[in-house]
């Protein structure tokens, strides 16, 4: 397995293949970075960080390879603050139930945002694993989906527990 | 490495009722599971849904299980599942220590959280709700079905929406393939919530009357609720073990539609892609199909993209195919697994299941299984699973002959 | 109907997290969704959730939100006509 790009974004330091690159928060790295996709502003926290996360490590990425790579991402906490954010809009005192919150609480969203803006049809999963094990995702990786020849895997850790504390530590791996 | 994956087991609970036998019965006599509401606390009383047909408090009682899990419905459902399919492939103690289980659900414990979420909000006081939210995370739930059936070497829960039951078929396959493992227990569970009843009808695509996938006149979705698990084997396993076989995995494959979070493309691309690319594994070309489970929620986009999807595959020469959603409801997250036993029940008794409730074609020559027919031949079988963020399944069951094998 | 045109622009801005856009950035008469706002079908099952919400208009089939939703002046005839709050 070869890595091809890594990224690290946490809310204090936005880390590209080994270099700073931002302070910034999320909201602030798409402007610095991206700025033409106000869908952007539409999406809940946690496809937010995913998708500026796959933003800035796939530049350079051609449309010929993006279309046959593969997503496969992991999380402790899945979907849960958007969970928690819906469920308040189906309480008894106050019951306005938001379709735009709710299309957001299933945490494989995020790899459809992706799989839509940069236009990868290959497979894409979502796992929920207890907590960050680099090994295990690496094994999965590298036994279940490279096996299937994609042009390459965006892969690895994207979990938001709240505003101060999410990280996205995603790669681009291939054989 | 493995080359083939065989099927050595099968356990189903749904609005059809406990176990394959009560399930296949319902298929052959064409009786559908869904109905009015007897279980979840909604207001939404309008709409008909398929809902197991026990309580917490009945299947506890059977299964002779206590706090917490007497309260969650997901792993309650799911143990029963687990175990049939585990007893009916004969597993052993010390065959499960050396397998996976891969379980999909979204909404997990979703159901409890739920009853006790408005009093936990409203307080800052720890108390024993406060600590049951905790359920609410999908991957304990896997966890606690899981430790109800043995001790497993591999533990993981896939969350791809609808498809999320078929693939973790997909993963345990793959795992299989790699040599990680001989044995896989995969399916996926998943509790009706007022969560995602109230989630689906703001979508504006629930039906309010029994849904009628693929008719012209369709309106949407019926919810259902249900787990199925399969028993996934590599050949040597099957060999040392001497276990019968009920089917083989031929092909599978996963794709993104890459279209929108909840809609899907126009020429169902996604959809396409799975059930070709699936094909491409099986070695096998569109007219070796004999059957295919749809996906078929009975949304007027669902069936039309998914239709276009088959039409360019195989143009105005249909392979035989109906939804089952008629006689499950849509069981989201279990949605693979529960259709996955359904097609491993046609091959092994050479029936079709019907599409119940259909009236109107949506097109010419679009017209699903909806009489008794001698199948008696049917070979491969194609069940598709799509989920909202375009994620896109196909699995192809194939009849497992000796003589070939 | 001014006022009912700049209020329904502000909701619209908020539930649909249209970041960094005004009420005066909004042409009342163009077209909400494909080229205009670019808004989606998510959208429109959000506004109809605002209608329910801020003015007591339930619409059971999202196919009438065709017409109604084709600009915020639409919206606001609309509006004007069938609100219960």
């Amino acid at each position: 397995m070869i890595t091809l790009a890594h990224i690290r974004i946490t809310p204090s330091e936005t880390w590209l293949n080994g270099k700073v690159v931002s302070n910034s928060n999320i909201n602030g790295i798409y402007r610095e970075f991206i700025g033409d996709y106000p869908k952007f502003f539409k999406m809940d926290s946690l496809c937010k960080l995913g998708f500026i996360a796959a933003e800035l490590i796939l530049k350079g990425q051609t449309p010929e390879l993006k279309e046959n790579a593969s997503i496969i991402l992991f999380n402790r906490n899945g979907s849960l603050i958007t969970d928690r954010n819906y469920q308040m809009t189906i309480a008894d005192d106050h019951f306005f139930p938001s379709p735009a919150l709710f299309v957001y609480t299933l945490a494989n969203i995020v790899t459809g945002e992706i799989a839509i803006r940069h236009k990868i049809y290959g497979e894409s999963s979502f796992y929920v694993l207890p907590h960050q094990d680099d090994e295990m995702i690496n094994d999965v990786v590298n036994k279940a989906y490279l096996t299937s020849n994609p042009s390459f895997i965006l892969t690895g850790w994207v979990d938001y527990d709240d505003d101060d504390n999410y990280v996205a530590d995603i790669k681009l791996v291939t054989k | 490495m493995a080359d083939k994956v065989f099927v050595t087991g099968a356990g189903i609970i749904s609005a059809l009722g406990i176990g394959k036998e009560a399930t296949l019965e319902a298929l052959l006599n064409g009786e559908s599971g869904i109905g009015k509401i007897p279980h979840i606390q909604t207001e939404h009383e309008e709409f008909p849904v398929g809902e197991v047909a026990l309580s917490n408090a009945e299947m506890s009682r059977m299964l002779n299980v206590g706090y917490p899990i007497d309260g969650l419905r997901t792993v309650l459902m799911g143990i029963i599942a687990a175990k049939e399919a585990v007893e009916s492939a004969g597993l052993t103690e010390k065959e499960l220590r050396k397998a996976a289980f891969i379980s999909g659900t979204t909404v997990g414990g979703m159901d409890k959280t739920e009853r006790h979420f408005k009093t936990v909000f409203d307080s800052n006081v720890e108390t024993d709700d406060s600590l049951e939210l905790k359920y609410n995370d999908c991957g304990y739930s896997t966890e606690l079905i899981a430790d109800n059936i043995g001790k497993f070497n591999l533990i993981t829960t896939t969350s791809t929406a609808c498809s999320s039951a078929a693939n973790a078929i997909i993963f345990g396959a793959n795992l299989i393939k790699a040599g990680v493992t001989d044995i896989a227990v995969v399916g996926g569970s998943e509790a009706l919530t007022k969560f995602h009843l109230n989630g689906f009808n703001t979508l504006m695509i629930l039906d309010k009357k029994n849904c009628r996938p693929f008719d012209k006149e369709r309106m949407g979705i019926n919810l259902g609720e249900g787990a199925a698990y399969i028993i996934l084997e590599s050949e040597n396993s099957v060999k040392a073990r001497g276990a019968s076989i009920l089917g083989e995995l031929r092909g599978y494959a996963n794709t993104c539609d890459a279209f929108h979070q909840t809609a899907t493309s126009k020429n169902g691309e996604g959809a396409y892609l799975a059930m070709r690319k699936a094909m491409d594994m099986a070695h096998l070309c569109p007219q070796d199909i004999d059957y295919i489970n749809a996906h078929g929620t009975g949304t007027p986009n669902n069936d039309e993209t998914e239709l276009a999807a088959m039409q360019r595959i195989w143009d105005y020469e249909l392979p035989k195919f109906s939804s089952t959603k008629a006689f499950t409801g849509h069981t989201t997250s279990a949605s693979g697994s529960i259709e996955a036993v359904i097609c491993l029940l046609a091959l092994q008794h050479g029936f079709l299941p019907k599409n119940l409730g259909w009236h109107n074609p949506m097109k010419e020559d679009a017209i699903p299984v909806i009489d008794d027919v001698d199948n008696s031949n049917v070979k491969n079988i194609i069940n598709n699973s799509f989920g909202f963020g375009g994620n896109d399944s196909t699995l192809i069951f194939s009849k497992f002959i000796k003589e070939n094998g | 109907m001014e006022n009912l045109i700049l209020q329904l622009k502000n909701q619209i801005i908020e539930v649909l997290n249209l970041e960094d856009m005004t009420a005066e950035d909004i042409d009342a008469e163009a077209p909400l969704f494909g080229d205009g706002l670019g808004l989606d079908s998510i959208d429109a099952l959000e506004l109809i959730v605002l209608l329910e919400r801020e003015y007591g208009i339930k619409l059971s089939n999202p196919a009438e939100g065709k017409q109604i939703f084709k600009s915020i002046s639409s919206i606001a005839y609309f509006v004007s006509k069938n609100r219960k709050k």
